[in-house]
């Protein structure tokens, strides 16, 4: 009977401890659906190649640093398609755990709650369609930072902070966020009387010294894109911020998106149906809801401050204690300082209560449940990034002068990201909320579990199979791989130019999805693209964000027509675009003289055709056509990769470069 | 008694909105696109 008896005891605190993770595994299975199937899963920002090369010389503005990096790493051991479903299952699984582990009670019903709030939002839905998984990194991280935050100390931060720390930067400015309000406004304990008591001012060195550790951890963390990134001449352009400025989702505005956790600038990023009055009421109550729920957290949380709080200094408890010592809602598996555990006689001073509840129940529990020491960081973190959101879209100006005065800013021109916070607060309202309705027994804890798992879901089913499709899984023609490996095994050094000249595609055998040119990613050289962006906004037709690097401006001017062939649509460009590429490619205009020639000279791949027109530039338009070879050979590039039926028109302007291979749909020349 | 009942009308409210979205989204195929050349996205 003993090991019975065991078995019984031991279960719960298993299913405890394991449950959201695997809710979190399950909702990814759920929401990836068709993406999880043989291939890669290709949409938009959301690039995975075969056989990923490492580079480690970063162009431009360091977007996909050091995530692309690892990716190259992690596919030397197993396939690249596998490696893309861990990384996106993943994210499920570790911000599911992490919302629950952040919950202030041991209960598996309010874990749950959390967990699957956290894990399945019209955030990170929307994030995932619009292909940005190195950011949901940083996204599913979130919760594992703050509880760590919370606790204190850097050994404990810098491993929590390492999913944001491979997603790169936007990962990591979302981190830095919430992470560091929620250092500075950790709970510190003991009696303070007067703003500069002694007391007082050991509480501000202890709240000091926490922030610098919590900015030292993420700079050096933030080192692999943030060196680049100051060294980089890239440039950023004003226009994003009317381009990437929050939009209304639904029926509810912009305030009621971004509340929703929604609101992203891209209509193709929605799940299906999220528009719909049924489905966003839903969302926008549930959101009500969960933030009642997290002001009900807070609110406790400064009411036991104002008490007078207990326990011991600051750090006395350890970094654990730390935690703990908020009013005694820590769950015994999470450190059981003593004195940092308020008893249960106390529980009557909790304002409310629900979170008296939560904080006896996750005392007894083996859940691991953090207390409330993040509540009023959290809370700053999830105000300041609505702000954020809310800047771009009510008052553009501001991030524009911003951005305007030092480019450093750019990344504050897509301001819905900095939602992620208040995701997570209203994830951990909903444990609240969700625990009020909870009670013990085995038949009355069924209901609020059920609850907890389905409402998240049902208030965004379409989220689920992919989307409905919109995730899919697809294999790269085997003419990729060809041009792949013809391109990374020739040693000679030089950058490919990918054609047409437009940043994303829609091919047909990834189901038309588009997708950010695969050739950005595949090869082991440089590779120039046109990276401007052009994003249709209601009522100001189409917005173009001038490309970052000046190298892909050059090449523009030089595909379009050159400096003095004034501003003409680049080769290839979609038609509804406006010439204005081209003018700002004149502006940018000259070719450095010789530049790169002798590269492509010492790789002999220069035809003699090219030379000839090269030295010919200037005259007729067949003979600036054999000048466009010459001056790509000039600015260094090797190779020219053309996607796409129109190859003719590439080989008349390329006159004089070698085909090296024609595909069915590519075409590589070398020049 | 009540709260059982106000979760049983919520819960109807639930499936029925998550219903009605699943069979609209569900019945139309999508038509792909034939643009090679997309735009980074509009709303």
């Amino acid at each position: 009977m003993r090991p019975h008896f065991r078995l019984v005891r031991l279960a719960p605190a298993w299913f405890a401890r394991l449950a959201p993770g695997a809710l979190g595994l399950g909702l990814g299975v759920l929401a990836l659906g068709p993406a999880l199937g043989p291939g890669f899963t290709l949409r938009y920002d959301m690039v995975f190649v075969p056989d990923p090369p490492l580079r480690l010389d970063v162009a431009g503005f360091p977007r996909a640093v050091p995530s692309d990096q690892v990716v190259a790493l992690l596919s030397e051991a197993l396939p690249a398609e596998v490696v893309q479903k861990l990384i996106l299952l993943g994210i499920f699984v570790l911000a599911a755990s992490g919302a629950a582990a952040l919950v202030p009670s041991g209960r598996t019903a309010p874990r749950l709650a959390a967990a699957a709030f956290y894990a399945w939002n019209a955030y990170l839905a929307q994030r995932l369609l619009l292909g940005q998984w190195a950011l949901l990194l940083g996204f599913a991280g979130l919760p594992w930072a703050v509880r760590a935050a919370s606790r204190g100390g850097a050994w404990r931060l810098a491993p929590a902070l390492l999913p944001a720390a491979v997603g790169g930067f936007q990962a990591m400015l979302v981190s830095a966020l919430t992470v560091l309000p929620v250092a500075a406004l950790r709970t510190v304990e003991g009696p303070v009387e007067g703003w500069w008591a002694p007391a007082r001012r050991s509480e501000w060195t202890f709240r000091g010294r926490a922030v610098l550790t919590s900015a030292a951890v993420i700079v050096v963390l933030s080192l692999p894109w943030l060196v680049p990134a100051l060294r980089t001449n890239a440039v950023t352009d004003p226009a994003g911020v009317a381009a990437f400025a929050p939009r209304a989702d639904g029926p509810f505005g912009t305030l009621g998106s971004l509340l929703s956790l929604g609101g992203i600038w891209n209509s193709h990023a929605d799940v299906p149906g999220q528009d719909s009055w049924a489905l966003a009421s839903v969302r926008l109550a549930l959101t009500a809801i969960a933030l009642a729920g997290f002001v009900l957290l807070v609110h406790g949380t400064r009411v036991r401050r104002a008490a007078g709080g207990h326990a011991g200094e600051p750090g006395a408890g350890g970094g654990s204690g730390g935690v703990g010592g908020s009013g005694g809602l820590r769950g015994s598996a999470g450190g059981s300082s003593g004195p940092l555990v308020r008893s249960s006689g106390q529980a009557n001073r909790f304002p409310s209560p629900v979170i008296a509840q939560m904080a006896v129940q996750g005392r007894g529990s083996g859940g691991g449940s953090e207390g409330d020491g993040y509540g009023l960081g959290l809370a700053v973190a999830a105000g300041v990034g609505l702000l954020i959101a809310c800047a771009g879209a009510f008052v553009p100006g501001v991030p524009r002068a911003m951005i305007g005065w030092w480019p450093g800013f750019g990344p504050f021109r897509d301001g819905q990201l900095y939602v992620a916070p208040l995701a997570l607060a209203e994830a951990v309202g909903f444990a609240v909320v969700v625990s009020a309705l909870g009670r013990r027994g085995p038949v009355a804890t069924a209901v609020p579990v059920l609850v907890a798992t389905a409402v998240p879901v049902l208030v965004l089913p379409t989220f689920a199979l992919g989307a409905f499709g919109r995730l899919g899984s697809a294999d790269y023609p085997d003419e990729w791989r060809r041009v792949q490996a013809i391109v990374n095994d020739d040693p000679h050094p030089g950058a490919l130019v990918s054609l047409p000249w437009g940043a994303y595609r829609a091919f047909p055998w990834n189901g038309g999805r588009v997708v950010l040119d695969p050739a950005t990613k595949l090869f082991a050289r440089r590779v120039i693209w046109d990276d401007t962006l052009v994003v249709g906004v209601p009522g100001r037709g189409r917005i173009r964000v001038a490309a970052e690097d000046p190298l892909t401006r050059r090449i523009a001017a030089l595909i379009s027509g050159g400096a003095g062939a004034g501003g003409g649509v680049p080769v290839g460009a979609p038609a509804e675009v406006d010439g204005g590429g081209g003018g700002r490619g004149g502006r940018e205009g000259g070719v450095p003289a010789g530049a790169g020639a002798g590269e492509a000279g010492a790789g002999g791949g220069v035809p003699a055709g090219a030379r000839t027109g090269a030295a010919e530039a200037g005259g007729t338009g067949t003979e600036r056509a054999g000048s466009l070879t010459g001056d790509l050979a000039r600015e260094g590039v090797r190779y020219v990769l053309v996607e796409g039926s129109n190859e003719n028109q590439f080989l008349f302007r390329l006159r004089g470069a070698t085909p090296v291979w024609r595909g069915e749909s590519l075409l590589l020349l070398r020049i | 008694m009540l709260k059982v009942l106000a979760a049983l009308a919520v819960g109807a409210v639930l499936a029925g909105v998550a219903s009605v979205a699943v069979v609209n989204v569900a019945s139309p195929t999508p038509e792909p696109p034939n643009k090679p050349l997309y735009n980074y996205g509009d709303r």
